[in-house]
């Protein structure tokens, strides 16, 4: 037989391992994906595939949730068990966090039971070898009779060789068939009493699971094996060798198994594992004494996020300013000039300028203010805070019946609500997981913040930052009264137990930073050129219609705003375009900054003299004017850090929306109108992630329902009070 | 004796674990087990929970639950 044709077509390997072991940032390493990578335990929570070609060899990677064991206590541990156990990959690659051996290996022995070739990554070795720990490879390859190889996934090492060794496993899996280890004799008596059991009364479950894993499942009562199995009410588990091992140990085999893995665990850790006769303190205990301390731990956190709002503002604001002139400016011009070379008729121009470029290029305009912020999240999440966060804020969340991992979830629909709202899967009951998808669209999002940093820059120059931060922190707020009202309400019940690992703090790499920066950039983007486009499209269609219609007031949009109008009027924004605006923004927030674009864009056009410049003129000024915005961003982050509050200089001429906005409303109704924004409704992709998360329209009603009766409520209570305390101004 | 009684810096070790189900999985999955040191190291700003160091990592649980683990302490 050829080599050849005993070469499988395409390996399939399942890295399975503790979570926050490394798993996604080294399949990203070797595979040239961009998985979603963090430093708290629980980010990847679905099966995600890859494949790359490795020295001519096809290699399929799945990533898999990580697992503490394969005792599943939560839905992604469940997707992670149910692939090892059913779907038979040539290899298993466990990756093991080689500073936290012994909770790893805990895990990875239980891996080898499964009868499918392991290989071994120690990842993390970097930072097992600052601390001075030292392992013995070779003396723990014959331990386990897997291979080992040590890898910094961080940095790509070692990947070469670990992939050399899965080909060659996968090539001839029957030669490293994994090591069983053996327990205690009792134990051993009892798993192969019930092996003997199965293969003679149910021999069609002999073949379904690797039958030592089946068994000692079986003996350990796992629920998920016993009901996938239906044996529970089979007397088998007590009798014969089982009975004697329950005789001598106590009933609860679980425990004993546990002990029995921890006890091989930790004799191996010993042997291997070199450790400095004296241990450092750590970066990690040092960080954590300030972030955690009692009295600075809360204040530290609220002006970590003031610094994060006031940072995002003033570095972006000159861009956002750069890339508006832009826009309306010289790319309006060029694009009106080409389309009358083409000599389309006239209301094509008008909707490719008045529809899409302000629409689209509006929206646009924040990339600098969404990139910023998207920066500050990527670096929150690679730090390792997340983990602290959720440690700090625990006994606030308790108090809704939730406990500290649903902050997670909630910090991360800062930039999206989106895959928030999947990220509650890892929260153990489904009562949490719902309630905490419900409060996630409080969260503000991404999306929400350029219809902010238009209305801030407008009315809120000198405090932007405060400004900003008090919407953010009144959606933290709000959500910890609606989840109390929920708790009392809809959400009933015990509040779940809180047990999670606290990552030490890491330092993201630039690398590993603009990746993931860019990946949630982009999910802005390709919205801005997919739906919002066609919104801003249907947006001039209606607001042209009937056609040819004088006023916008009059058009289709205009009279549904209209009618809207009123309802708002107590709130300080019951004028139409406010009104339309909102309307469109059902779909996206950020529609809302196109649409009144698209609406007030004929008034911006009047007021400004229109003489024409020339191409190079025009290319010349853009330049100039990027320059002068890298400048300004720059001095702003400086005068910041000095936390001096300076006044980005407003050439009102220039900026036509933001001129609109300084005559319609004042400093107190466009808080109010920014409150609105911020709570009004879920949008339309936040509404189909929590159908497809639960399977049932249901939280979204319930979420729609409650948010806009809080938006009107909270925006009528900050108008009017507002109002009566003469703020109105 | 038990783990929610022990302050910040101090040691015991496990002696019983009341907890049932689940949840006494995870704490033994997570290397919680009889005759294992645990070093308590903080408690949260808010008071619960409390951050304690095991098997050389460390992880977080409420005082509720810490009560449910039986320790020796330890100096
Ligand atoms: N120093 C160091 N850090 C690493 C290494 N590998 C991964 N990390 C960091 O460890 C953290 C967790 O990485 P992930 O790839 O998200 O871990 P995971 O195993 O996929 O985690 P889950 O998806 O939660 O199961 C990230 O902050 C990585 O940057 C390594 O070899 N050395
Ligand atoms: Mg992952």
């Amino acid at each position: 037989m050829s080599k050849y044709t005993a070469n499988k077509n395409i390996i399939t390997v399942a890295v399975a391992g503790n979570p926050n072991s490394g798993k996604s940032t080294l399949i990203n390493a070797v595979a040239g994906t961009m998985l979603y990578v963090g430093n708290w335990p629980g980010v990847t929570v679905e099966k995600k595939e890859a494949e790359f070609e490795f020295q001519g060899r096809k290699i399929r990677l799945v990533d898999l949730p990580g697992t503490y064991s394969l005792s599943p206590y939560t839905q992604e541990e469940i997707i992670a068990r149910d692939y090892l156990v059913h779907k038979q990959p040539d290899v298993i690659l466990a990756v093991v966090d080689s500073t936290n051996l012994e909770r790893n290996l805990y895990l990875a022995i239980q891996l080898m039971e499964l009868d499918i070739p392991v290989v071994v990554a120690l990842n993390v070795y970097d930072e097992l070898e600052k601390k001075g720990y030292r392992i013995n490879i070779r003396a723990m390859e014959n331990m386990l009779g897997d291979k080992l190889i040590p890898t910094v996934a961080t940095q790509k090492k070692g990947t070469d060789k670990l992939f050399k060794a899965i080909i060659e496993v996968a090539d001839n899996p029957a030669a490293y068939r994994p090591k069983q280890l053996t327990y205690d004799e009792d134990i051993e008596d009892a798993v192969k009493y019930v092996e003997q059991y199965i293969k003679e009364k149910h021999p069609l479950l002999a073949e379904k699971y690797p039958l030592r894993w089946l068994a000692l499942k079986l003996m350990e009562g796992d629920r998920q094996v016993m009901q996938e199995t239906r044996l529970e009410n089979e007397g088998f588990l007590a009798e014969g060798a089982v009975n004697h091992l329950r005789k001598a140990h106590g009933d609860d085999i679980e425990a004993i198994m546990a002990d029995a893995r921890y006890a091989q665990v930790t004799g191996l850790a010993r042997e291997v594992l070199k450790k400095p006769d004296i241990l450092k303190i750590e970066l990690t205990e040092k960080i954590d004494r300030v972030v955690l301390n009692r009295f600075l731990g809360i204040p530290l956190f609220l002006m970590a996020m003031w610094l994060v709002f006031k940072l995002t503002f003033d570095v972006s604001m000159p861009f956002v300013d750069w890339a508006d002139a832009v826009i309306t400016g010289p790319f309006t011009r060029w694009v009106e000039v080409i389309l009358g070379f083409v000599r389309v008729p006239g209301w094509v121009v008008s909707l490719a300028t008045d529809g899409i470029i302000a629409g689209v290029g509006f929206v646009l305009i924040f990339v600098p203010v969404i990139f910023a912020m998207m920066f500050f999240i990527t670096f929150l999440e690679g730090s390792g805070y997340m983990a602290r966060a959720a440690f700090v804020m625990d006994r606030a969340m308790h108090s809704m019946g939730l406990h500290g991992k649903s902050f997670i979830p909630m910090l991360l629909g800062f930039g999206c609500n989106v895959p928030a709202i999947y990220a509650t899967r890892t929260l153990e009951n489904p009562r949490d997981k719902a309630l905490t998808a419900l409060l996630i669209p409080l969260m503000s999002c991404g999306a929400r913040l350029p219809v902010y940093v238009l209305f801030v820059g407008a009315l809120f120059p000198t405090h932007s930052g405060t400004v900003l931060w008090s919407l953010y922190m009144m959606g933290i707020l709000l959500a910890v009264l609606i989840g109390i009202v929920f708790k009392h309400t809809l959400f009933r019940g015990e509040a779940p137990m809180f047990i999670m690992e606290l990552p030490p703090y890491r330092l993201p790499s630039m690398r590993s930073l603009t990746i993931h920066t860019w990946e949630k950039v982009k999910h802005f983007i390709v919205k801005a050129g997919t739906y919002i486009l066609a919104v801003s499209v249907l947006v001039w269609f209606l607001l042209n219609m009937p056609w040819g219609v004088k006023h916008k007031r009059d058009s289709l949009l205009g009279q549904a705003g209209q009618m809207v109008a009123p309802v708002l009027a107590p709130l300080g924004f019951g004028n139409w375009e406010a009104a339309s605006a909102l309307i469109t923004g059902i779909i996206a927030k950020e529609i809302i900054i196109g649409t009144m674009a698209e609406i007030y864009i004929e008034e911006k056009k009047d007021k400004e003299m229109r003489t024409t410049p020339t191409f190079t003129e025009d290319l010349k000024k853009i330049g100039i004017s990027f320059a002068a915005a890298v400048e300004d961003s720059v001095t702003n982050v400086f005068s910041t850090l000095k936390i001096a509050s300076i006044s980005t200089d407003n050439q009102a001429e220039s900026r036509g929306l933001i001129s609109v906005i300084q005559d319609t409303y004042t400093p107190l109704s466009a808080y109010a109108f920014m409150s609105f924004v911020l709570l009004y409704m879920p949008c339309m992709v936040v509404a189909i992630a929590m159908k497809h998360e639960f399977g049932t329209w249901k939280w979204f009603w319930i979420a729609f329902a409650y948010e806009i009766i809080l938006a009107w409520t909270v925006a009528f209570v900050i108008y009017q009070g507002g109002s009566l305390l003469g703020l109105g101004g | 004796m038990n783990l929610a009684l022990l302050k910040p810096g101090e040691k015991g070790k496990i002696t019983k674990i009341t907890a049932s189900g689940p949840f006494k999985r995870r704490l033994m999955d997570m290397g919680m087990l009889v005759g294992e040191l645990v070093l308590v190291k903080k408690v949260a700003p808010l008071g619960d929970p409390i951050q304690v160091a095991v098997k050389n990592y460390n992880l977080s649980l409420r005082k509720k639950e810490a009560a449910g683990i039986l320790v020796e302490k330890i100096d």
